[in-house]
């Protein structure tokens, strides 16, 4: 199994062995400690306070809009960074500059669209 | 790095049709933002398509194949461009421009009510359109997958913007689930073919595929099975995108769901897009590897002409109806492209179907609903019903309807030359499988008496049943004008 398949097989070995210790450190827990369960020792652990309401909690609406605007921005310099290391080296120039305002330009148009909307305030 | 200049120099003049389009995507944005109205919007995105349209016939006319965004070529002295401007990426160009104003046009009915953000609607119509013509254009796998997500990405919101529909949401929500697992699995499958190869242009991948798969190395072999699945899967990621089985479940509830525009716009457009991508990866990629796709080819059109026929047979919305014909045709529109030679015969189809069909979903964006509430159409509305009537002959492939005669012609003439008769005779069977619902259709206009269902839309939407049923007429007494065009 050497060859191009081998080096996977590294892998799963690995992936075999985290899982062995983890359940094995589990299982070994399991076996060691004592099991009487009451009513207070079954309920959900939350920092040593009484459990509040239930799992599914729900989040402001509002913070959405400020998620899309940062996967915009995120986007935007996952361009700016490698131009940002080239643009001054020899063979670009000029061009170079321009283009990449260019594309901020309409990503700006979006800015500018979502600020008319009335998208940005927080209501 | 090497020494010399980095930057490309771009042809501005090659790339104006869809720099026009994406610019005035900008522009009604922006319009939207300080002047709102529904008219100005739709004002600027039609003369924004003629525009396009202006500067597609005048580079027909130039006639000249310019390319740009190029690097050097597998051959001393040649260039291999991601962007050429050739007579295919013009049909297409020219083809998707038309539809795009007649879309625009049947826009202007659905948006009459003042339910849907109309700036938002142009704003998504434009990038799509934009994406369309860019496609057929793109000649690296980066630019197609690029150009094919700019068509499919707008139309999810553009099906969405129906916001008070729950059926809209729906089928908003299926074409987004099932095209983003397309695009997945047709990424997967560019990734395995560029790996292979290591490069993204269309031609220096069939050198390097012709000269012999170059990277041995990485399957102890030849790389025929890699080669396999990555064919396989970009096909695969195709047939979504132009509904064909095993991958059509979505056609009918999407088109259903989606504004009547939208769908003619899903079945026309959208289409006629992945059409050009599966003709460019095949031909132009893969011409010496057709011993591996024509089956595939074959197999899957055969099967989309039927399925579609046969859901369409039981089908009592005039959009479903629709819907499940269109992937009929796609089957019969992908048929050519299994000689392995005929991607003029498909081209040559799509143009015929492009306006057949646009015209009837126009009928059908001013008289919705059920099939049975058109019966006795012709005595209410004697234009429109002869105009749908028309069409669904067209369709249909009977005289007098000799666009989609021609068309047919054309494909069985290929399939026959080509030597795969059995395909030629599932399709002979499916156009008589066709022939029932369509004429059942058209009885309908005929017979009884009207019940009165509404009518919808503006002059826009009469205008544009006028320009479709005038181009259908022009196709059928003189296909010349398709025929050498695609030449």
């Amino acid at each position: 199994m050497d060859g191009y398949f081998g080096s996977y097989v590294v892998v799963a070995v690995l992936l075999a062995i985290g899982v062995g210790v983890f359940a094995g450190g589990l299982l070994a827990n399991r076996m060691l400690r004592p099991h009487r369960p009451t009513v207070e020792k079954l309920t959900t652990y939350e920092c040593g306070v009484d459990p509040v309401g239930e799992g599914w909690a729900q989040s402001q609406v509002r913070y959405y809009v400020f998620t899309y605007l940062y996967v915009v921005f995120a986007v935007d310099a996952v361009f700016l960074f490698p131009w940002a290391t080239v643009f001054a080296a020899p063979g670009f120039g000029t061009t170079t500059l321009v283009e990449m305002f260019v594309f901020l330009a309409f990503i700006a148009i979006g800015i500018l669209y979502a600020y008319r909307k009335r998208v940005l305030t927080w209501t | 790095m090497g020494g010399g200049p980095m930057i490309q120099s771009i042809d501005y003049w090659a790339i104006a049709g869809p720099l026009v389009l994406a610019l005035a995507a900008g522009l009604v944005l922006l319009l939207d933002a300080f002047v709102p109205s529904r008219w100005v919007s739709g004002a600027v995105t039609l003369a924004a398509i003629v525009a396009a349209g202006v500067v597609i016939a005048v580079q027909a006319a130039q006639g000249t194949t310019r390319g740009t965004f190029c690097i050097p070529g597998s051959a001393a002295g040649s260039e291999s461009c991601s962007f050429v401007l050739d007579r295919f990426t013009l049909i297409f160009a020219g083809l998707t421009l038309a539809a795009g104003a007649v879309i625009v046009l049947l826009s202007m009915g659905e948006l009459a009510s003042g339910r849907i953000p109309a700036g938002e609607w142009y704003f998504l119509l434009l990038s799509t359109l934009t994406g369309a013509v860019l496609l057929p254009a793109s000649r690296d796998l980066i630019m197609l997958v690029v150009s094919l997500e700019l068509v499919s990405l707008p139309v999810f919101a553009l099906t969405a913007l129906r916001r008070f529909d729950g059926r809209a949401s729906e089928a908003a929500l299926k074409l987004f689930l099932v095209s983003v697992v397309s695009t997945a699995i047709m990424l997967f499958g560019v990734s395995l073919l560029y790996g292979l190869t290591g490069s993204v242009h269309l031609d220096l991948l069939a050198a390097h595929l012709r000269d012999g798969v170059s990277q041995p190395a990485l399957m102890g072999g030849d790389g025929a099975g890699v080669l396999a699945v990555g064919v396989v899967l970009v096909l695969a990621g195709f047939t979504f995108k132009v509904a064909a089985v095993p991958f059509h479940f979505w056609v009918g509830d999407v088109y259903q769901g989606a504004p009547i525009p939208v769908a003619a716009l899903l079945s026309v457009i959208s289409k006629a897009a992945g059409f050009a991508g599966v003709i460019l990866i095949l031909t132009q990629a893969l011409p010496n590897q057709s011993w591996l796709w024509t089956p595939i080819v074959a197999i899957v059109a055969a099967l989309t002409m039927t399925v579609g026929n046969v859901l369409a047979l039981r089908q009592r919305d005039a959009v479903r109806m629709l819907a499940w014909s269109s992937v009929a045709q796609s089957g019969y529109i992908l048929a050519p492209l299994a000689i392995g030679s005929g991607a003029a015969a498909s081209v040559t189809y799509l143009v015929f179907y492009a306006a057949m069909n646009l015209g009837a979903f126009a009928v059908v964006t001013r008289f919705p609903g059920l099939i049975e509430s058109h019966r006795g159409l012709v005595w209410r509305s004697p234009v429109a019903a002869l105009a749908l009537a028309f069409f669904l002959i067209c369709l249909a492939g009977l005289p007098p309807g000799l666009a989609g005669l021609f068309a047919k012609v054309v494909v069985f003439r290929e399939l026959v030359d080509g030597g795969l008769g059995w395909l030629a005779v599932v399709m002979a069977i499916n156009t008589v499988i066709g022939l029932y619902y369509y004429l059942a259709w058209t009885v309908r206009l005929f017979a009884g008496r009207p019940e009165g269902a509404p009518s919808v839309g503006s002059r826009a939407v009469v205008t544009a049943i006028g320009l479709t049923a005038a181009v259908a007429v022009a196709f059928s007494l003189a296909p010349q004008l398709v025929l050498s065009a695609v030449g």
